[in-house]
C-alpha cells in the first residue's frame, strides 16, 4: 500500500500536541495518576513540540534562503510553515508553557478533573497552532473552532462555580454567534473571488480587476468583525470582562493570551497578505475600530475596582494599539507586540491568581493593598509586567508600541498615531492605580506564599520585558525573519 | 567615558537593590559612597573638557539597526554643566536623607536609577535614545514621591506622572515624524540628532513638530501655565526629591529647549520667539507674585522656582550669545541655589515638622550657622553681584534686551520681586526674637549638614566671582547653536547680540 506524499513537518508540532492530550485521557482513565505526572505528559508534550517547531524554523530558513518556498507549503495548500506561522506557534507554545506553571495550583485542586484540564489546553493551543499556519479560510476556522470550544469548556471547568459558568455560557453564546458571522464572511470573499487560500486570494486580487467589489469588501468586513470578537476589540469587546473576571484565575491568563496571539495572527495574515493589493477601502473601519478600542479600553479601565476586568479593558485598549499595527502594514511590529503582550498578561495573570488564591474569585483592587511588604516578588513583577504593558521605556512594551506606531506613521497615518499616544496617557493611570496601591498604601494582612512554578514564570515574564525592552534587537532580529509567505 | 558615566549610577543601584534589606545601616552610606563614582568622572571631563564647539567624549553604538537607533552620546558645554551638577547633587541628596526611615534600600536605589536616568539624557545624542531617558526618569521620581512623600504624596506622584507623559507622549509622535520626514528624505532611517538636523520640513510641519517638543518641556520646566503640578509635586516630596526635581528634574525642560528645539526647528524657534519669550515672563513675573504670598517656605521655593525657570528659557529663546550663555549657567545656578533652599528646608523640617513660615521667628538667635546658610542662598537667588545669580541673571537680562527689551525690562522686574519674597521670608522666620517655645530649642546645624551645604556655598562663590571657569567652556558651543540657527534661516543675531559685543557691552562680566 502506498501512503500519499505528505509533509509531517508542517504539522508535527501540532500533532505532538494533540496526541498528548489524547494520552492524558487514556491514562487518567486507566491509572487515574496522580496530577503531576499529568502535568509532566503536558510538559514534555509542549517541549516536543517547541523542539519540532525549531526544526521547522531551520527548515523554513534554508528553503527561503534556497529559494524553494513551495516546499513551505503543505497539504494541498492548506498549511503553511512560513516564518509567520512558526513565529505565531512558538508564541502561542510558550504562552501554554507559562499558562500551565502559573495555573498549576488550579489545575492540582481540579482533583480527576485535572486530565480534562490539561488536554482541553493543549488541544486548544493544537488548534490556535493550525489558525496561525493555515492558509486555508476553511481550515483556518477549523483551527479557530477548535481552539475556541475548548477555551469555552475551560472557562466554566470549575463547575461548581456560578461565575464561572456565567462566564463560560456568555462566552460561548458570543464566540459561536462571533465565528458565524467570521464563516460568513469567509463565504463572501469566496463568492467574490472563487478562492479560498490566501495566498489565491492575493493572487486573485493582484492580477484581476474585480468587478463588483461590494461582496468581497462584505466579506472582508464580517472577517473583521469575527476576529474582532475574538481579539476583543471595541465594539465587539463586551464579552471580555466578564469572562476575565469569572473563569478561574489559574486559567484566564492563557486563555486571553492564546485569544489575542491566534485572532490577530490569523487577522494580520489575511488582511496583510490576501487583501493587501486589494483596495482599502475598508481601512477607515480598521482605523475606527483602532480609535475605538484604545480609548474605550483605556478610559473604562479607569474605573475599574477590580483588576481582572481591569485587565480586560487594558486589553481592549492593547487590541486597538496592535490594529493600529495593521492600519500601519507592520507585520514584524504586530508579531513583536503579540508576543511581548501575551507574556505580559499571563504573567500578570500569574499574579492576580496569586493574589486571589487558587480557589479564590474575587480579585477585587483592595486585595493589593500594600502588597510590596506582603509578598515583594508578586509587587515587584507585577510592577515590572504593569510599567511594560502601559509601555514606559526601557521595558518591551515600549517597543512593541514604537514599532507599531512608527509603521503607522510611516503608511501616513499620523493622526492614529497621536490619538494612540493620546489613550497610553490615559492607560498610565490605571497601571500606575494598582502600584500605588501595591506600593503606597500600608496593610496589615498576611504575607502571601507564592508557588515555585510561578516564581518561573514570573521570572520570566519579567526577564523578557526587561531584556526585549533594554536589547530589542534580540528578538525583533528573530521577528523580522518571520514574514508570512 | 559617557557610558561609565550613565551605567555607574545603574551599576551601583543594582549593587545596592542586593544587599539584603536586613542590613538597612548599609544601604545609606554605600550608596553616597558609589555616588561619588559618577562624581569623579564628571569632575574628570569637566578638567579635560576642551572650550571648543562640537560634542566631546562620543560614544555612537548601534542600538537596533534596521530602525536607526544607536546608543550615541556626546557631551558639549550645553550639557556638561548640567552632568557635573548632577554627580555633585545625588550625594548631597543622598547625605540629606538621614531621616528617612522606611524603606530605605529602595530609596537609595530608585534614587541611583533616576541619577543614571538623568545622566542619560543630558548626553543621549540619538532622540529615540533621549526619549527612553527621558520618560524612564518618570518612574523612580514617581516612586520617591508616592512612597517618601508627605500628606498627600499619593495625588501629588500621579498627578506629576500624568502630567510630564502627556507632553511627552506628543513628543514622541513628533520624534517619529521627524525620523520618517528624514526616512523619506535620505532613504536611511535614523534617529540620530546630527542626521535629523538635516532634514527640510514644510513650515505647517516644522511648527507643530516644534510645537509637540516645545509642550514637552515646558511641562517639564515648567512654564505657566503648565506649572501646577509642580508645587503639588514639590511639597510632597522628601528632600532629597525636592532636590533632585528642582535642580535636575526640571533642567531637563530647559536644556531640551535649548537642545532639541532650537536645534532640530530653528525656523520655527525663531518665529516662536515672541511666544515663548512672553510665556517666560509671564512666568517669572506670577511665579513671583504667588511666591510673595506663599505661607509655606516649601511651596515659596517652589514658586521661586517657576519665576527663575522663566529666565532661563527667555535667555534661551532671546537667540543671542549673552541670552543662551546665561541660560546655560542660570540652568547651574538655579539648580545650585534652588537645590540648597530646598535642602535648608528640608533640614528645617527635620528639626521642627513643620513649613509654615508663621510658625517660625527669630531662629537667628537659636540657629546662626543654619541662618548664615540660608541668607546666603537667599542672595544668591536673589542674584546679588560677585555670587552667581547674578551673573547668569544678567547675561539673561542684557542678552534678551538685544532682541526682546520690552519683555527684558519687564522681567527685570522679576529680580525685584525675587528679593521682595526671599527677603521677606527671611525676615518672617529668621528676625526678631524667638517668641514660640518650639523654636528656642532648635539645634544649630551639625557637621554632616554644613558638610552638605558647603561644596554648594562654595560653588555659587566660585561661579559668581569668576564665571569664565564656566562661560569659556559654555561659549563655543551656545555659539554653535547661534551658528546653526543663523545658517538655516533668514535670522541674523542683531548687535549687540553675539558673544564680542556682549563683552564689551557687559562690561567684565
Amino acid at each position: 500500500m502506498q501512503t500519499p506524499d505528505v509533509n509531517w513537518l508542517a504539522i508535527a508540532p501540532d500533532l505532538a500536541l494533540a496526541l498528548a492530550a489524547a494520552i492524558i485521557l487514556l491514562v487518567e482513565v486507566q491509572w487515574k495518576p496522580r496530577a503531576r505526572i499529568l502535568g509532566l505528559i503536558a510538559a514534555g508534550s509542549l517541549v516536543v513540540s517547541s523542539g519540532l517547531a525549531v526544526v521547522q524554523w531551520v527548515f523554513a530558513a534554508d528553503a527561503v534562503a534556497a529559494g524553494t518556498v513551495s516546499e513551505l507549503s503543505a497539504f494541498s495548500g492548506m498549511i503553511l510553515m512560513d516564518g509567520y506561522a512558526i513565529f505565531g506557534r512558538f508564541a502561542l507554545l510558550v504562552v501554554t508553557a507559562m499558562g500551565i506553571a502559573s495555573g498549576w495550583q488550579f489545575f492540582g485542586a481540579l482533583g480527576r478533573r485535572c486530565a480534562e484540564g490539561l488536554a482541553l489546553v493543549l488541544l486548544a493551543t493544537t488548534g490556535f497552532s493550525i489558525m496561525v499556519s493555515s492558509n486555508n479560510l476553511i481550515m483556518l476556522f477549523l483551527g479557530l473552532e477548535v481552539g475556541s470550544i475548548a477555551l469555552y469548556v475551560l472557562a466554566g471547568l470549575t463547575r461548581e462555580d456560578k461565575k464561572a459558568d456565567e462566564a463560560a455560557i456568555k462566552y460561548f453564546l458570543m464566540g459561536s454567534f462571533a465565528s458565524a458571522i467570521f464563516v460568513y464572511g469567509v463565504a463572501l470573499i469566496y463568492a467574490g473571488t472563487r478562492q479560498l487560500t490566501i495566498l489565491g486570494i492575493g493572487d486573485f486580487l493582484g492580477s484581476f480587476i474585480v468587478g463588483s467589489p461590494g461582496v468581497i469588501l462584505i466579506g472582508i468586513g464580517l472577517v473583521i468583525v469575527g476576529l474582532g470578537f475574538k481579539v476583543s476589540a471595541a465594539p465587539f469587546h463586551t464579552w471580555a470582562p466578564d469572562v476575565y473576571q469569572g473563569a478561574p484565575a489559574g486559567i484566564v491568563g492563557y486563555l486571553a493570551g492564546v485569544a489575542k496571539i491566534a485572532g490577530f495572527a490569523a487577522m494580520a495574515r489575511i488582511l496583510l497578505t490576501a487583501v493587501s493589493d486589494f483596495d482599502w477601502s475598508f481601512l477607515p473601519v480598521i482605523a475606527g475600530l483602532a480609535v475605538l478600542s484604545m480609548l474605550l479600553g483605556s478610559i473604562l479601565a479607569l474605573v475599574q475596582s477590580d483588576v481582572r476586568r481591569m485587565l480586560a479593558y487594558s486589553g481592549v485598549a492593547h487590541a486597538g494599539f496592535i490594529l493600529t499595527g495593521i492600519a500601519g502594514f507592520s507585520v514584524d511590529g504586530i508579531l513583536f507586540y503579540l508576543a511581548v503582550y501575551a507574556v505580559q498578561l499571563v504573567g500578570a495573570f500569574a499574579v492576580v491568581a496569586a493574589v486571589s488564591g487558587p480557589s479564590g474569585s474575587s480579585s477585587d483592587i483592595s486585595l493589593y493593598r500594600g502588597l510590596s511588604r506582603r509578598s515583594p516578588v508578586l509587587a515587584g513583577s507585577l510592577t515590572v509586567l504593569l510599567l511594560g504593558m502601559a509601555g514606559l521605556p526601557l521595558t518591551s512594551g515600549f517597543v512593541a508600541k514604537f514599532g507599531v506606531f512608527a509603521d503607522a506613521w510611516f503608511n501616513g497615518h499620523e493622526w492614529l498615531v497621536v490619538v494612540a499616544v493620546l489613550a497610553s496617557v490615559i492607560a498610565f493611570a490605571f497601571y500606575l492605580r494598582i502600584v500605588v496601591i501595591m506600593y503606597m498604601e500600608d496593610d496589615d494582612a498576611a504575607p502571601i506564599a507564592v508557588p515555585g512554578l510561578v516564581r518561573w514564570v514570573l521570572g520570566i515574564a519579567v526577564l523578557a520585558t526587561l531584556i526585549w525592552g533594554i536589547l530589542p534587537g534580540s528578538l525583533l532580529n528573530i521577528v523580522a525573519d518571520a514574514l508570512p509567505l | 567615558m559617557l557610558t561609565a558615566l550613565v551605567l555607574a549610577p545603574a551599576v551601583a543601584a543594582i549593587v545596592i537593590a542586593l544587599i539584603p534589606s536586613k542590613r538597612a545601616e548599609v544601604h545609606l552610606p554605600l550608596g553616597i559612597a558609589l555616588s561619588i563614582v559618577p562624581l569623579g568622572l564628571a569632575g574628570y571631563l569637566f578638567w579635560v573638557f576642551e572650550p571648543m564647539p562640537g560634542y566631546q567624549h562620543a560614544v555612537d553604538a548601534v542600538w537596533y539597526e534596521p530602525w536607526g537607533i544607536g546608543w550615541t552620546l556626546g557631551v558639549d558645554g550645553i550639557s556638561l554643566p548640567m552632568v557635573v551638577l548632577t554627580a555633585l547633587l545625588v550625594p548631597i541628596a543622598l547625605g540629606a536623607s538621614t531621616s528617612i526611615s522606611k524603606r530605605t534600600k529602595e530609596f537609595v536605589v530608585f534614587t541611583l536609577l533616576l541619577e543614571a536616568g538623568m545622566m542619560g539624557a543630558f548626553v543621549a545624542l540619538d532622540m529615540f535614545l533621549f526619549f527612553v531617558f527621558f520618560e524612564a526618569i518618570l518612574i523612580p521620581m514617581y516612586f520617591i514621591i508616592g512612597i517618601w512623600g508627605g500628606e498627600r504624596r499619593i495625588y501629588a506622584s500621579i498627578k506629576f506622572f500624568i502630567y510630564t507623559a502627556l507632553g511627552s507622549a506628543l513628543m514622541l509622535a513628533a520624534i517619529i515624524g521627524l525620523a520618517f520626514s528624514y526616512t523619506s528624505e535620505f532613504g536611511v532611517t535614523s534617529f540620530a540628532l546630527a542626521d535629523l538636523m538635516e532634514v527640510t520640513l514644510d513650515q505647517g510641519t516644522e511648527r507643530w513638530f516644534f510645537a509637540a517638543f516645545a509642550l514637552a518641556f515646558a511641562i517639564k520646566v515648567p512654564l505657566f501655565p503648565l506649572h501646577t503640578w509642580l508645587p503639588d509635586a514639590h511639597v510632597e516630596a522628601p528632600t532629597a526629591g525636592s532636590v533632585l526635581l528642582a535642580a535636575v528634574l526640571l533642567k531637563l525642560g530647559t536644556y531640551g529647549l535649548l537642545r532639541f528645539n532650537l536645534a532640530l526647528f530653528p525656523e520655527a524657534s525663531v518665529d516662536a520667539v515672541p511666544i515663548m519669550g512672553t510665556i517666560a515672563v509671564i512666568g517669572i513675573i506670577y511665579g513671583a507674585a504667588v511666591a510673595i504670598v506663599q505661607p509655606d517656605l516649601k511651596k515659596l521655593v517652589a514658586y521661586s522656582s517657576v519665576s527663575h525657570l522663566g529666565f532661563i528659557v527667555l535667555g534661551t529663546f532671546a537667540l543671542t550669545s549673552g541670552g543662551l550663555q546665561g541660560a546655560v549657567i542660570q540652568n547651574v545656578n538655579h539648580g545650585l541655589t534652588t537645590g540648597a533652599l530646598f535642602l535648608l528646608v528640608g533640614m528645617l523640617y527635620d528639626r521642627r515638622h513643620t513649613k509654615a513660615i508663621a510658625d517660625f521667628g527669630g531662629l537667628q538667635k537659636v540657629m546662626p550657622v543654619f541662618a548664615g546658610f540660608f541668607l546666603f542662598m537667599t542672595f544668591a537667588s536673589i542674584g546679588l553681584p560677585g555670587l552667581n545669580g547674578f551673573v547668569g541673571e544678567f547675561l539673561v537680562l542684557v542678552g534678551s534686551y538685544a532682541t526682546l527689551p520690552v519683555l527684558a525690562i519687564i522681567a527685570s522686574l522679576g529680580v525685584v520681586l525675587a528679593a521682595i519674597y526671599l527677603l521677606w521670608a527671611y525676615e518672617r522666620v529668621f528676625t526678631g526674637e524667638p517668641d514660640k517655645e518650639e523654636n528656642k530649642v532648635l539645634v544649630d546645624l551639625s557637621l554632616r549638614e554644613i558638610g552638605l551645604l558647603a561644596p554648594i556655598a562654595i560653588l555659587v562663590l566660585v561661579i559668581g566671582l569668576f564665571p569664565a571657569v564656566l562661560l569659556d567652556k559654555i561659549g563655543p558651543s551656545t555659539e554653535a547653536v547661534l551658528d546653526h540657527i543663523e545658517s538655516s534661516t533668514d535670522y541674523q543675531t542683531p548687535d549687540p547680540g553675539r558673544l564680542d559685543d556682549v563683552y564689551t557691552a557687559g562690561g567684565d562680566s
